[in-house]
């Protein structure tokens, strides 16, 4: 039933990427988007959900060969009245079409404003919407499965299952204050601290899953260590020759050292080049150390590479003690038969890197990926939230070690609860919808 | 002046109406208590009790604004404990039983102390409005008097009826007539009524009753007072006594059901779900084997007790039957049937934050009449709904107390925004801040509100200063008593089990869950140390200590609560203009019927009505916004009220 004053008034993108493309795809979502349709196309009748074929025209003016999909609300990603167009992947076209939209009264849509309608026409939750950004990123096969299980709702379950065992102890304690002069015993402590340990539990497990959620939609990164003529130049061309090359340049970045990434153990690796100090055999620059240093500390994976012929040194040896967890490679092995204590490659005419290939393989898929099945989180908010619902379940359990009363506990309890909701959108704090989707791209 | 005409009239004299009577008197204006029986000003129904988990609290801000029921209360109390009393201030009850006849007596002298307080007996037939402005009241026999404010408070008297068994009696309670045509006068204003039941237990002769077979229940050593004013409680305090039902009583319920009026179909109004009849609580909890009776006696002098817990309309033979298998009640002799009595209510939804009727200029309702149960409910509402009609008369805003600032707040709020379907009672956890709203922090929270409406008395006004005085002087000097550990302290603090390790001071050892700080201070007085610390401790009256000490050992927790009541308030800032239109897409029907209906003033209101989603929350901030929904800043329009 439409209402007098809409909320929603009609906005228009492109959800494909800029660029020329065999096909462009532009939404149209709001209360005008049919008759902007209709106008566009001297065509009138539109079937829900039927693709039809239509001559786009911009004032009597050609524009287009296109194809056309009206989704009728309630039926449709936001709820509202959506229109797609298909058209050639032309820019100057898609330009075009947009304009012609916004002087028949269309806006253009903010980023991510198609997915927050979809959340508040109820279609979608705030974890879901997210997992769909996720999903668009997303570089790799495990990438996918991960955001497809959020978007399923996985997370979002078992956020709604510990706070429905929160609320159910909240409201039994609340029963034994209102009631505590009717001879009735609501809850236990006992049995109040085991349900808590275990809400505790279930929220670590989920937290701990960020290291590797993180890791899985934003990808890893490694560096190789070595001094000069070590071979590191030498091993990254080859692994990004390699076919576990990932074409794709990483959008946004701001550093000016070269990257590149490879797939290892189903997660997109880059790889930072320090091959800057390559240049100077003699002189290794300060500025060049450090510039090496502050990548090898944050990076998750740290390569140590070492000529075989020459052996390890006192710098080496040095080096490897401020990066314990690094992995030590000694290069050139067909030349010279490697020392005890790392893996062994050879990159000359006859490449022997398996071994490397299949630990850098177990390292990550230990690490960093996370177990199949098991709920995960993959951004910053999500993680912000559990860790504070992990911090107030804390504080419950000290309340009740401590004695104090059920008033006190509660009020930790709630705390928690509040934070899972808050998590799934449950309920929201003002504008904060707006902030979770300025972080989506346009045309979501 | 006309001898009809009035500032104000007030319908009903139980608790609503004669706080609210009493309140306009205070303000100066003239009052007609219009009351179908005179001398049953200040009758309780029911318990003979007042206060209790959260009532208690209800009680104590009624005392705060200036209000009478915990005057009288302490006038007539006869047993006095604090329930929860092992639990934090913020969940202590403080309760009373009460002689019934004092506390009648005391609520009509109190009345007749006020000069400006007409005591009319007679009906109501109809009440004058013109111009949707309400002009006074048409009695039955005739008379018309006028007035420029009126406030229902009829309680369970509309047209009231009892149940006995299958006996019926047309009546709000048991001897008194019922109020026949009032309701016909709220309909025709477009008024929606509905139906509510509450019941009461049997009374029983005391002499007819043998005690040693009952667990005593002493009141406490140290009895509290419920108001500010009272220096000494007067009566002489005596014991209560508990007994229990048994599975033989159950099943004698059980097999009865058919001939008690709510289950048999009698009556289909609904009844308090927290209050429920002895009936129900064997439906409901069939498992427990065995329900508490409070035996309490009626007065002093009074012949009768009173069964707290078997409140029931099952006909006489039943209840003799299920009396005489109480432990103690073998020979016992029913002075009083119980019974159930069902009238009409006003959804309270129909009222605005003030407790007036929508629409209606001048028109209050407060009390059991807005669909509360229990004393203080009730009287909570007369105090709030008499000082909006002085202030409504007086050209004067309306006071709303907000729900971060007292439990009366929560309650009105409750009412107004979600309206009730059963006899809605008092809890502790309708209050999100509820820590905050304890009894220790009563009058420092709503006196200087009563002072700037004008309602603070002299007295209560010094008292409440010295209060503030000697309770602020304490934390000061917790915070500024220092202990070293030297040998000499050491030892000292060793005979009576204090160890510490540090320099420390008073008030971070007061934080330890294990200390008492009474038991601190008389040591250090003893042995002529702290004596500032001493004497600002000892000058405390018990509630008080309490209060600085729980203040300490949660501070984080008063300042979680304190920071979510700020957000809280912000929300309630954010004002809906009066010409609203709610008629938005993604808010479906029923929500925008219920918002055009209940018209909340801020955001913070429209997000506690039943059926809000978070959804349609932020559709509604979003639409709030000027212009177009998106990208411009946030104007907040002062709520209009």
């Amino acid at each position: 039933m439409s209402g007098d004053a809409p909320l929603f008034d009609t906005i228009v993108a492109p959800a494909t990427p800029p660029g020329q493309s065999a096909l462009a795809l532009v939404r149209m979502d709001g209360p005008e988007a049919l008759s902007i349709l209709r106008r566009l196309t001297g065509k009138t009748d539109f079937d829900p959900r039927v693709a039809s074929h239509v001559r786009l025209e911009e004032q009597g003016i050609p524009l287009d060969d296109a194809v056309a999909i009206y989704y009728q609300r309630p039926r449709s990603f936001t709820g509202n009245d959506l229109v797609e167009v298909i058209l050639h992947g032309n820019p100057a076209l898609v330009g075009r079409l947009i304009r012609a939209v916004t002087t028949l009264g269309g806006r253009i849509a903010e980023p991510g404003e198609f997915s927050e309608r979809a959340v508040l026409n109820g279609k979608l939750d705030l974890l879901q919407a997210e997992s769909i950004a996720d999903l668009i990123a997303s570089r790799t096969a495990l990438q996918s499965r991960l955001s497809l299980a959020n978007l399923d709702g996985r997370l979002s379950a078992a956020a709604v299952r510990t706070r429905e065992t929160l609320l159910q102890a909240i409201s039994r304690l609340e029963a034994a204050l209102d009631f505590s002069d009717e001879g009735y015993e609501f809850i236990e402590r006992g049995e109040l601290a085991g349900l808590i340990t275990g809400a505790i539990e279930e929220v670590r497990q989920i937290t701990s899953t960020y290291e590797r959620g993180r890791a899985t939609t934003r990808g890893l990164t490694a560096v190789i260590l070595g001094q000069p003529n070590a071979g590191k130049s030498t091993l990254l061309n080859f692994l990004c020759g390699s076919e576990r090359a990932i074409v794709t340049p990483i959008p946004g970045t701001t550093r000016d050292l070269i990257r590149e990434t490879i797939e290892i153990g189903g997660l997109p690796v880059t790889f930072i080049d320090t091959a800057g100090l390559r240049e100077s055999a003699d002189v290794v620059e300060a500025i060049g150390i450090s510039r090496a240093r502050k990548a090898a500390d944050q990076a998750d994976l740290v390569l140590y590479l070492v000529d075989a012929t020459k052996g390890l040194d006192g710098p080496d040896r040095s080096t490897l003690n401020e990066y314990p967890s690094s992995i030590l490679v000694f290069t050139k092995v067909d030349l010279r038969r490697q020392p005890e204590g790392g893996l062994g490659i050879a990159l000359g005419e006859r490449p022997e890197v398996e071994l490397l290939m299949s630990r850098l393989d177990s390292e990550v898929r230990s690490r960093f990926v996370p177990p199949e099945g098991s709920p995960t989180i993959v951004n910053e908010r999500q993680n912000a939230l559990f860790v504070d619902c992990g911090q107030s379940l804390e504080a419950a359990q000290r309340a009740i070690e401590s004695g104090a009363g059920e008033e006190i506990i509660v009020v930790d309890l709630k705390r928690a609860a509040h934070s899972l909701a808050l998590l799934v959108g449950a309920i929201t704090e003002e504008d904060l919808l707006r902030e979770i989707f300025s972080k989506f791209c346009i045309g979501k | 002046m006309n001898s009809d005409s009035f500032d104000a009239i007030v319908i009903g004299g139980g608790h609503a109406g004669s706080e609210a009577a009493r309140v306009l008197a205070r303000s100066g204006l003239s009052v007609a208590l219009v009351t179908l029986l005179p001398e049953a000003i200040g009758r309780m129904s029911c318990n003979p009790a007042i206060g209790g988990l959260a009532k208690g609290n209800l009680v104590k801000e009624i005392d705060a604004l200036g209000g009478m029921m915990a005057e009288v209360t302490d006038e007539s109390g006869i047993q006095f404990r604090v329930l929860n009393r092992s639990k934090g201030p913020a969940v202590q009850g403080p309760r009373a039983q009460c002689d019934r006849d004092l506390y009648a007596s005391a609520v009509r002298n109190t009345l007749s102390r006020e000069p400006l307080i007409s005591i009319v007996a007679g009906q109501v037939r109809a009440l004058e409005v013109r111009d949707q402005k309400i002009e006074g009241v048409k009695l039955q026999d005739g008379r018309i008097l006028r007035s420029r404010a009126v406030i229902i408070t009829t309680g369970t008297f509309l047209r009231a009826l009892m149940h006995s068994g299958e006996t019926r009696t047309v009546g709000g309670r048991f001897g008194e007539p019922a109020a026949e045509t009032l309701s016909d006068s709220l309909r025709d204003l477009g008024l929606v009524l509905g139906r509510l039941k509450t019941g009461t237990p049997p009374r029983v002769e005391k002499d007819s009753v043998d005690f040693s077979r009952m667990q005593p229940q002493p009141g406490d050593e140290h009895p509290r007072p419920f108001s500010i004013l009272t220096d000494r409680l007067p009566q002489r305090q005596v014991l209560c006594h508990l007994t229990y039902t048994s599975p033989a009583a159950h099943d004698l319920i059980r097999q009865n059901l058919h001939r008690a009026p709510m289950y048999s179909g009698q009556i289909s109004a609904i009844g308090p779900r927290y209050c429920p009849s002895i009936e129900d609580k064997v439906v409901r909890f069939a498992d427990k084997e065995r329900h508490h009776v409070f035996v309490e006696p009626e007065g002093l002098q009074h012949p009768w007790l009173y069964l707290n817990g078997v409140s029931t309309s099952l006909p006489a033979d039943v209840q003799d039957a299920v009396v005489r298998s109480l432990p103690g009640f073998e020979k016992s002799v029913i002075a009083r049937y119980g019974y159930a009595v069902e009238y009409d209510f006003v959804n309270p939804e129909q009222l605005d934050a003030s407790l007036r009727v929508r629409g209606v200029r001048g028109l209050y309702l407060a009390g059991q009449i807005n669909g509360t149960s229990g004393y203080e409910e009730a009287a909570a509402q007369g105090l709030v709904a008499g000082i909006n009609a002085a202030q409504e008369i007086l050209d004067r805003e309306p006071l709303i107390v907000g729900r971060d600032q007292a439990y009366l707040g929560v309650m009105i709020d409750d009412l107004v925004t979600q309206g009730t379907e059963e006899p809605y009672r008092m809890f502790t956890s309708r209050a999100e801040h509820r820590l905050l709203l304890g009894c220790d922090s009563v009058y420092e929270r709503l006196s200087p509100i009563a002072e700037r409406l004008g309602l603070l008395d002299d007295e209560r006004k010094l008292r409440v200063e010295q209060r503030v005085g000697r309770t602020e002087r304490a934390r000061e000097q917790l915070r500024a008593a220092e202990l070293f550990p030297n040998r000499e302290t050491v030892e000292w603090g060793s005979t009576f089990g204090l160890e510490f390790s540090g320099p420390t001071t008073l008030a971070r050892l007061a934080q330890r869950p294990e200390f008492d700080l009474a038991r601190f201070a008389e040591e250090a007085r003893a042995a002529g140390r702290l004596s500032d610390a001493v004497a600002a401790i000892e000058a405390l009256r018990d509630e008080e200590l309490e209060g600085v000490v729980n203040e300490l050992r949660y501070s984080g927790y008063l300042d979680k609560q304190a920071r979510e009541a700020e957000a809280f308030r912000r929300d309630e800032g954010l004002g809906i203009p009066q010409a609203f239109s709610y008629r938005v897409d993604g808010l479906s029907n029923e929500l925008v019927e219920k918002l055009n209906f209940i018209r909340p003033a801020s955001l913070g209101q429209a997000a506690r009505i039943k059926g809000m989603t978070p959804a349609a929350i932020s559709i509604l901030r979003l639409h709030l916004r000027k212009g177009t929904p998106r990208g411009r800043a946030f104007e907040r329009t002062p709520a209009a009220i």
